[in-house]
């Protein structure tokens, strides 16, 4: 009786387990694919029925490290991509605060303003930029991806973080603000803990935009500055593809978005379904 | 410490919030702002608070100016209508929160968290967060916060609205006998008259931003300046019919036995009360009118229309030539339908100005 109540037990529980897990293994098999053709080695890799065993070889990673500088791109992708996020986000929750509390006159229109630079597409806007910046010098530097990522980033931080902060009532800082706090304060002690969510949900997209922007880099950087995205699309030979070359840049790619995601979790689940302070 | 208003304005654009307020609450005084929502009284304990600025006028707390200070220099405690909780910290912590800030020692701190949460009875919710706590316990921590470092001047908005109503009487009591023994000078807003009433030692009634009529609550209830507070105090509300005043100094009313009946000294206010045009209202609370045989002296003609037995108090509500009104006995034997002399007792008879009145010429008492 008891067992028959169990919910696994049930036909119709089973049905979902089912189809979880089909859905799980429908996503995931791309990945996999990548994962296994970037330890397979050239021949297997393009084999037609594909090989499902094989002897796992790292000379594809071997060949990106050494041959492609994909070393370089790394540290070029985590210091420019780490900073215009800091940058954005720092700068956009300011504004965004600033929008969402105080009486600024036309705010609306200012507000519009920001996401205005969203609607333009960003292949109107390299070939000037690609002018400024050889006439300002900092063509190739790391210096022009993070000022075009961080502006790119901003209104999204902008107008999400504004949101957010709407959430947060109005009472609480101004509990702050009687309880001693200056502004300053009550915005570090109280408002921001209570961001937390939103901040790291807001991060993480501003953080992959970023990371897997491509156009801005391939044609603003030519050898100091190249990102991962760049050296991935390398792969892409004029005579052919090398797929397993292609797969462990994807594979490398795709790592510390996966770890940050990991560690924002906590906050992740949170923050993406809105709502998460109440009184 | 007193708190002290001087010709306060406050404009949001072309609206006026507040409308020029100037009153001085004393030491250790229980004041209510009174209205209904709109009238500027959030507003005003706000300007008070430092949350808002005014457009113009000085505010002073015991003798030094604040109008520009920042909140945390006001030395002044609030509790708000939704609490205004840290929904991230447990409510040791929010109690202890303007003590940290304030950077008293940790042992002090402690104690006097314990202590302050011991008065208010909630010294096992210590732990919890409050999104744990019913909406009682959550106004009692916040009124701990508020106490825990004894303010000078208590602000309160609405700090019972969000409550059931049982719950709301047994805080009203216990707030006021809170307040009173630590001797705090309250300033406290709400819309609910009853409250105010039990409360306070001074109420000021507000309407469109002016403090109608400031006074203690009998006052208010027995002599309102203007038909809005008479409306606005008392339930059922007070009774008032259309007067003028004649140029002989006669008054004529819609119901002329209640202005005969009117004693010379409340006669002799006419000249006060009356708008420019001459027009006033006579007035008078339900419950201080009886039921009677008709034709008598100074009685009026009316037939009842219905009654709301109340168990404590019956609602008669009669019909006397088109004017309706309302009288509250004790017990009737009269039925609807039938025709009774209303007699109203002439000591408790009011002039009272028509709302056209500009309230600030009025003096506050």
């Amino acid at each position: 009786m008891r067992s028959s109540l169990r919910p696994g037990l049930k036909p119709v529980s089973i049905l979902y387990w089912l189809m979880a897990l089909a859905a799980t293994a429908f996503f995931l098999f791309p990945i996999y694919w990548m994962a296994s053709s970037s330890l397979k080695s050239d021949l297997d890799v393009g084999t037609y029925p594909p090989v499902w065993l094989f002897t796992p070889s790292l000379h594809s990673y071997e060949q990106l490290f050494k041959e492609m500088g994909a070393l370089d791109a790394l540290w070029n992708s985590c210091f420019i991509v780490g900073i215009s996020t800091c940058l954005a986000m720092m700068a956009g929750t300011l504004a965004a605060y600033a929008l969402a509390r105080f009486d600024v006159s036309g705010k609306n229109v200012l507000a519009f303003e920001v996401l205005s630079i969203r609607m333009l597409p960003p292949i109107v806007s390299v070939i000037p930029l690609f002018i400024i910046a050889k006439q300002l010098g900092i063509f190739d530097t790391p210096w022009l991806l993070i000022a075009c990522y961080t502006l790119s980033g901003l209104p999204f931080v902008v107008w999400v973080m504004r949101v957010f902060i709407q959430e947060i009532p109005q009472s609480i800082e101004e509990a702050a603000l009687i309880d001693g706090c200056s502004h300053f304060q009550a915005f570090w002690r109280i408002t921001l803990p209570l961001l937390l969510p939103g901040l790291a949900a807001t991060m993480v997209i501003v953080f992959m935009f970023a990371w897997n922007e491509f156009l801005l880099a391939s044609i603003l950087t030519s050898r100091e500055a190249k990102t991962l995205p760049v050296i991935a699309a390398n792969a892409i030979k004029p005579k052919a593809i090398s797929f397993g070359l292609a797969s462990a840049a994807g594979v490398l790619m795709s790592l510390p978005v996966v770890v940050l995601v990991l560690m924002m979790q906590r906050y992740l689940v949170r923050g993406l379904t809105l709502g998460a302070v109440k009184g | 410490m007193s708190v002290d208003l001087s010709n306060v304005y406050k404009r949001f654009g072309n609206f006026t919030a507040v409308n020029g307020v100037s009153v001085k609450v004393e030491d250790g005084e229980f004041f209510c702002m009174l209205g209904p929502s709109g009238c500027g009284k959030t507003t005003t304990l706000r300007m008070v608070a430092g949350l808002e600025l005014p457009t113009e006028g000085r505010i002073n707390i015991h003798g030094r100016d604040v109008t520009y200070e920042e909140p945390r220099h006001r030395d002044i405690a609030m509790a708000f209508q939704d609490y205004g909780l840290y929904p991230h910290m447990s409510v040791f912590h929010n109690i202890e929160f303007p003590l940290k800030i304030r950077k008293v020692s940790a042992t002090e701190r402690r104690r006097k968290v314990v202590e302050t949460a011991e008065r208010l009875g909630i010294s096992e919710f210590l732990g919890r967060k409050p999104g744990q706590l019913s909406g009682g316990q959550r106004q009692r921590v916040s009124l701990a916060r508020a106490l825990v470092r004894n303010p000078r001047v208590f602000l309160m908005d609405e700090p019972l609205s969000n409550l059931d109503a049982k719950l709301r009487a047994s805080m009203r009591a216990e707030i006021k006998k809170l307040v009173s023994t630590l001797g705090i000078t309250t300033i406290y807003v709400t819309h609910d008259q009853v409250e105010a009433m039990a409360m306070a030692d001074r109420i000021a009634v507000m309407s469109k931003g002016d403090m109608v009529q400031i006074a203690s609550p009998l006052q208010i209830y027995d002599r309102p300046r203007t038909q809005f507070v008479a409306d606005f105090i008392g339930s059922p509300a007070m009774n008032m019919f259309p007067a003028a005043m004649q140029k002989a100094g006669r008054i004529t009313c819609s119901l002329q036995p209640f202005a005969d009946a009117l004693p010379a000294e409340e006669r002799n206010r006419a000249p006060q009360v009356a708008d420019s045009g001459g027009q006033l209202l006579v007035g008078i609370r339900p419950e201080k009118m009886t039921l009677g045989a008709v034709g008598g002296r100074h009685a009026v003609d009316a037939s009842i229309e219905f009654i709301e037995p109340l168990g404590q108090t019956t609602n008669v509500y009669v019909d006397a030539g088109g004017q309706r009104f309302v009288v509250v006995a004790d017990r009737v034997t009269e039925k609807a339908g039938d025709r009774v002399g209303v007699y109203a007792e002439p000591e408790h008879l009011r002039l009272v100005a028509t709302q056209q009145v500009n309230s600030r010429g009025l003096g506050n008492a």
